[in-house]
């Protein structure tokens, strides 16, 4: 069968059915109500930003994953590939003269392009928060130990968060003494994470080996002995002091209780030109990409203007959901009701009573005959079926039992009825 | 130990896997011919293979389908996907290098616009870029020696190994890109959430490489 272009959506894009939509909204609202608790407001950003504003916050680079398109007036404008750049812009314009710090959350659609059968998608959601104004290790250390609450909160069972510091690589990198072009291409080769040729570049230059050493061995600086280890690969005070940091985010983490789900991991490597800090990302045995990815980044609100050190991480809601494994429950409402003629009024009030009582209610809409409303209803798992005949309710429970009950027992929920219906 | 799963190449580059995975002590000599199947558990159940075309190889290791995996330096190269490069295996030496007809390699600087055939569209790209050289790329999935003799391109980007293929058919090689041999790649989850299972691996394929290093240099 060959689809026309009205059954298609575009490459790398989905539709969500009800209940994969609900899922999405479960973790989104889920882990903005663990920011909120911890007094993160949100924001909402445009979905377009001019191409400008982006390019001037990412770097030129990012251009090439964007998606442009041209306003009537000639100027440039793209869809946002992250939240973070469009809070910088936000909060080095509106929220200028506010007092620091400020708490951010966000969430919402981002677009980034992709090579078509690459399997990723072009436009996902995400979930996250900026601590805006502290420059302190205390403020890592509730951005770190949020990460973790938000991913629990999400839903997701078995995660670790792997925590490093750029400062760490890039003392490296300084250390190794470089002329400034091998320097960049070495810069290069880690962000690849290609040590193969970081290997290959550094036996070339004869560089200091103790940091020739610990480069090369950052894919196994991880785990418990990560600082011991890096404290006796490299001697130089730069690289202590970062290692002291971390030593001391560790301190801070225990005491907020989550240290467990925390692991030293010298190696992440995240995008050098915007990142000044500590970097993280948290990940599950489920999924070979990671779940969400933060850290610090002081110079970006630079750029708009306002010299406030920032920090914040951002949850990939789409791939928690993948490694989710326990499938969606099917769903139904907690009651249907129909009506004989003559009734509507009194079904509508019945309806809305049941509703403003918390319970989902669907009304029947297609004039079927009661059972067949109330066969296919209680088919699909409905809590039980309601018919109104004038002050009468005739209530049909899951097991096919059926009940007449006074109207107003049903809409406040009196005495024996009210019972039920709190089972 | 939980068993650790590498993705290994069909073609060019699988003898010298399984070689090394041989001199790792994974396989017995031989063990893995006398099979069909596309996913080999090793003698000591620590890893399992699954054969992959190289094209796809990298694919399996970025979403973590498989915890590590052996590809060509070209590969890499071309699909640039977020993988931990960890270790040169040191076999299925090539180059990767632009050649033109015999004919016309004098003075193939002048042409504008250049037709570049090859099966490395983005690297090809990438080069000629830098070079500031204007050019239109044929991307072609093999025989890319044909494209010149029938007019197809003015000229080819491809791997050289002994050069005779080129020779063959009458091209004259007049640049190197880069210089390939298999790589053995990690994914970057893997790399943490099995990290000592990974690990282990990591340091038996490393002894392999050096052992058969000094066998063949001595």
């Amino acid at each position: 069968m060959r689809l026309e272009r009205w059954q298609q959506i575009p490459t790398g894009t989905r539709d969500l059915l009800p209940d994969e939509t609900a899922r999405v909204r479960q973790v989104a609202t889920g882990v903005l109500e663990r920011m909120r608790r911890w007094g993160y407001r949100e924001v909402t950003t445009p979905t377009l930003e001019y191409l400008d504003v982006l390019v001037w916050g990412e770097g030129s680079a990012a251009g090439d994953q964007l998606f442009k398109l041209v306003d009537r007036g000639g100027e440039i404008l793209a869809l946002r590939p992250e939240m973070t750049t469009s809070v910088a812009r936000l909060v080095a314009t509106r929220l200028r003269t506010a007092p620091l710090p400020l708490r951010l959350a966000y969430a919402g659609q981002v677009f980034r392009w992709r090579e078509a059968g690459s399997g990723r998608l072009r436009e996902f959601p995400q979930v996250g928060c900026e601590l805006i104004g502290a420059g302190t290790l205390e403020a890592d250390a509730e951005i770190v130990a949020l990460a973790v609450e938000a991913l629990a909160a999400a839903g997701v069972g078995q995660f670790s968060i792997s925590l490093g510091h750029v400062g760490f690589l890039r003392a490296l990198l300084a250390g190794l003494h470089l002329p400034e072009s091998e320097l960049e291409d070495a810069q290069a080769l880690l962000y690849q994470k290609d040590f193969v040729g970081l290997r290959a570049l550094l036996e070339r230059h004869h560089a200091d080996a103790s940091h020739v050493n610990a480069l090369l061995a950052l894919p196994t600086l991880r785990g418990p002995a990560a600082l011991e280890e890096a404290q006796r690969l490299v001697d130089a005070p730069e690289v202590q002091a970062v290692l002291s940091d971390l030593a001391g985010l560790e301190r801070m983490l225990r005491a907020y209780g989550v240290w467990d789900a925390v692991t030293v991991d010298l190696s992440i490597i995240r995008d050098f030109e915007y990142y000044t800090g500590i970097v993280f990302e948290g990940h599950t045995a489920a999924l070979g990409v990671p779940l969400l990815g933060g850290g610090r980044y002081d110079r970006l609100l630079e750029r708009f203007g306002v010299s406030w050190p920032a920090t914040g991480f951002a949850v990939r809601v789409e791939r928690v959901l993948s490694a989710d494994e326990s499938g969606a429950g099917g769903w139904a409402p907690d009651a249907v009701v129909a009506f004989e003629n003559g009734s509507r009024d009194a079904a509508l009030a019945c309806a809305r009573a049941l509703r403003d009582r918390g319970l989902t209610v669907a009304v029947e809409v297609q004039g079927r005959t009661w059972d067949d409303v109330a066969d296919e209803a209680l088919a699909r798992g409905t809590g039980r079926a309601l018919l109104v005949r004038g002050q009468t309710v005739v209530v049909r429970e899951r097991g096919g039992e059926e009940r007449t009950v006074a109207l107003e027992d049903v809409t406040r929920g009196h005495g024996e009825e009210d019972a039920r219906w709190r089972r | 130990m939980e068993t650790v799963t590498i993705a290994i190449p069909s073609g060019r580059l699988l003898e010298g896997t399984l070689q090394t995975l041989e001199t790792a002590g994974y396989f017995a000599p031989g063990e893995w011919r006398t099979t069909r199947r596309l996913i080999l558990p090793s003698t000591d159940g620590a890893i399992r293979c699954l054969i992959a075309k190289p094209v796809d190889l990298l694919t399996y290791v970025e979403y973590g389908a498989s915890d590590l995996g052996v590809a060509g330096k070209d590969t890499l190269l071309e699909q640039a996907q977020d993988v931990y490069e960890l270790v040169d295996l040191g076999f299925g030496f090539c180059r990767g290098i632009v050649a033109f007809p015999a004919a016309t390699a004098e003075g193939w600087e002048a042409k504008s616009p250049l037709r570049i055939a090859t099966k490395y569209p983005h690297v090809t790209e990438r080069y000629f870029w830098s070079q500031g050289r204007p050019v239109e790329i044929i991307a072609m999935h093999g025989s890319v020696e044909l494209a010149p003799q029938v007019g197809l391109a003015d000229g080819i980007m491809d791997l050289v190994m002994t050069g005779r293929t080129l020779a063959e058919n009458q091209l004259v090689e007049v640049a190197e890109l880069f210089r390939s041999t298999a790589r053995l790649v990690v994914n970057r989850v893997s790399l943490r959430s099995r990290a000592e299972a990974v690990q282990a691996v990591v340091q038996r394929l490393r002894a392999a490489v050096a052992q058969r290093a000094a066998v063949t240099s001595g």
